[in-house]
């Protein structure tokens, strides 16, 4: 499994703190260390050769690419991105942030970003998540998938919720139990 | 008329950025003027996304200096109006927040604090509350709100708009690059469904009829020609400004009453001290906290009480002594002994300060 730093809107901040934790699971983490940069978000974002490059890795990619359409756009800049048939951009939906928190603003922001593959729920409130609010989710979600006729990849939650959610609290979507390590990274 | 921006009140995950923008509409904010910079760009990024939607507008201008000079302009016109900044941008703001404070220009400020000095680091410090307090050439006369969480970006970005409009002082909301780009929950609201009146705005300048016939003149000023003329204005605004002091000041407190060491901090630090009150009290140790909310007008009066009781203090923040600076000049002619943990440009953790305050006991 390879995860790589691409977001270019929250340059350099949000992995740097557990870059090392998650390598220590044996994941390869593809981003960059506090020591290696200069000038941390401000002087200009920096692409290295094996970010650009990881597409044509083997086994798993997972592609953090940031938020938002400029965030989509970074993936053109990654070599094989037209060609990779086994490339999947699943947009990640939280319905509790304003922007995606109806079924039209969701279909806006998804079309906004230009390819996609497929929705995945993920919505929640943080600590203050319940099931009637992952329910609700999985349900604006799946309403704007219809309409872009994309599919629902899964709904994802709090490991915590593993025993008590069920797919049939979300349309039947496959559910992926979430680990969360960012609460432990300072900011 | 477009619909309100936020019906009723709803919770929502969001960026403290995202909570200004928000916080700006639902007070009915029509101009947001700004340049950009980190850690602040994604309160106008949101703007210029939400503000068509709902009839109200954004000017990006050349700089910051230009961003603050606007932002008065459009109070001056009358509108609700606000910039947001931070760092050296903030450097450039302040004689529009200068001349603000001169001619008692209602204008708000939402300043996302980074690391200095210089343009330094964009990510976070508390190393901007001098130049926020008291910058420019002046006496302070500004009001500002230190705040520490999501929900309070978003009760105090709507605040600061009456309390500019009704006491007619530039008002500052005072986050960090922190506050600014973490997400969490936050509860948004339609001020009016909380029973919340945003303060009639007006204009300043342009009014109807003659002046010196049908009605004074406006006379905005921010040039005398005298040193005796400047000290009676200057004396007016200082008196307005203590007037107007206990009817804004704000603080709180935690576990002062019978606490040994009581922790002095302000804004996102408050959310380690709160921890570190807890555990140390769960280990029987005897920790109190104190925050001023308002850094200017500050709860001098709230604290000294407490600062007087207490066996120590111990001032916690994320730049050299800023704060701390306020704090012994209100504190001034007390004998309790004070510690600090003074980390420019950098986080502080609950466990910092719970090592700390055992040491000092």
């Amino acid at each position: 499994m390879t995860l790589v730093d691409l977001d270019v809107v929250e340059p350099f901040y949000t992995l740097r703190p557990i870059k090392r934790e998650l390598e220590a699971k044996g994941m390869t983490v593809i981003a960059w260390e506090t020591r290696d940069t200069m000038g941390l978000g401000e002087a200009g974002t920096l692409i290295r050769g094996d970010m650009l490059w990881s597409l044509h890795r083997e086994g798993d990619i997972v592609l953090d690419i940031g938020y938002g359409v400029e965030g989509s756009k970074t993936l053109n800049l990654l070599h094989g991105v037209g060609e990779q048939k086994d490339l999947r951009i699943n947009a990640v939906i939280n319905a509790s942030r304003p922007m995606t928190a109806s079924v039209d603003d969701i279909i806006e922001h998804v079309r906004a970003l230009g390819r996609v593959d497929a929705l995945i729920n993920n919505t929640h409130l943080a600590d203050e998540t319940d099931i009637a609010l992952i329910r609700e989710g999985a349900r604006l979600v799946s309403e704007a998938a219809q309409v872009l006729n994309l599919p629902v990849e899964a709904t994802a939650a709090d490991e915590k919720f593993r025993g008590s959610l069920t797919e049939d609290d979300v349309l039947g979507q496959p559910i992926r139990f979430l680990t969360r390590y960012m609460p432990r990274t300072f900011w | 008329m477009a619909d309100k921006p936020i019906q009723g009140e709803k919770r929502m995950f969001m960026t403290g950025n995202e909570v200004c923008a928000y916080a700006a509409l639902a007070a009915n904010v029509d101009v947001m003027y700004g340049y950009p910079i980190t850690p602040q760009n994604e309160i106008m990024h949101y703007w210029t996304r939400l503000a068509p939607k709902h009839n109200r507008t954004f000017l990006q201008t050349e700089d910051e200096i230009s961003a603050g000079f606007t932002t008065c302009g459009g109070v001056m016109s009358g509108k609700r109006c606000f910039t947001a900044t931070a760092g050296p941008g903030n450097t450039l703001m302040q004689e529009a927040m200068s001349m603000a404070e001169m001619m008692r220009i209602p204008a708000v400020f939402i300043i996302q604090q980074r690391g200095g000095p210089s343009t330094a680091t964009v990510i976070y410090s508390q190393q901007e509350v001098t130049m926020t307090c008291f910058g420019a050439n002046g006496e302070g006369l500004r009001v500002v709100y230190s705040t520490s969480s999501h929900q309070e970006l978003f009760d105090y970005t709507i605040k600061s708009f009456n309390v500019a409009w009704k006491y007619r002082f530039p008002t500052f909301v005072l986050g960090d690059g922190y506050q600014a780009k973490m997400r969490e929950s936050v509860t948004i609201y339609d001020p009016e469904a909380r029973g919340i009146q945003m303060v009639d705005t007006y204009p300043l300048v342009g009014l109807p009829g003659m002046p010196g016939v049908d009605r004074d003149p406006a006379h905005l000023r921010n040039t005398y020609n005298t040193e005796e003329e400047l000290y009676e204005v200057v004396k007016d605004l200082v008196d307005a400004y203590e007037k107007m002091a206990p009817e804004i000041v704000e603080h709180s407190t935690m576990e002062c009453d019978d606490a040994d060491v009581v922790i002095l901090c302000h804004g996102i630090v408050s959310r380690a001290a709160i921890e570190a009150v807890r555990n140390l009290r769960a280990a029987g140790v005897k920790a109190g906290f104190f925050r001023p909310i308002t850094l200017r007008p500050f709860a001098k009066d709230a604290l000294r009480p407490i600062a007087e009781k207490a066996k120590k203090l111990l001032i916690v923040e994320s730049s050299q002594g800023q704060f701390a600076k306020i704090v012994t000049d209100a504190l001034y002619g007390l004998t309790t002994p004070m510690e600090t943990i003074f980390k420019p440009g950098l986080g502080i953790t609950s466990d910092e300060i719970v090592n700390k305050v055992k040491a000092m006991i």
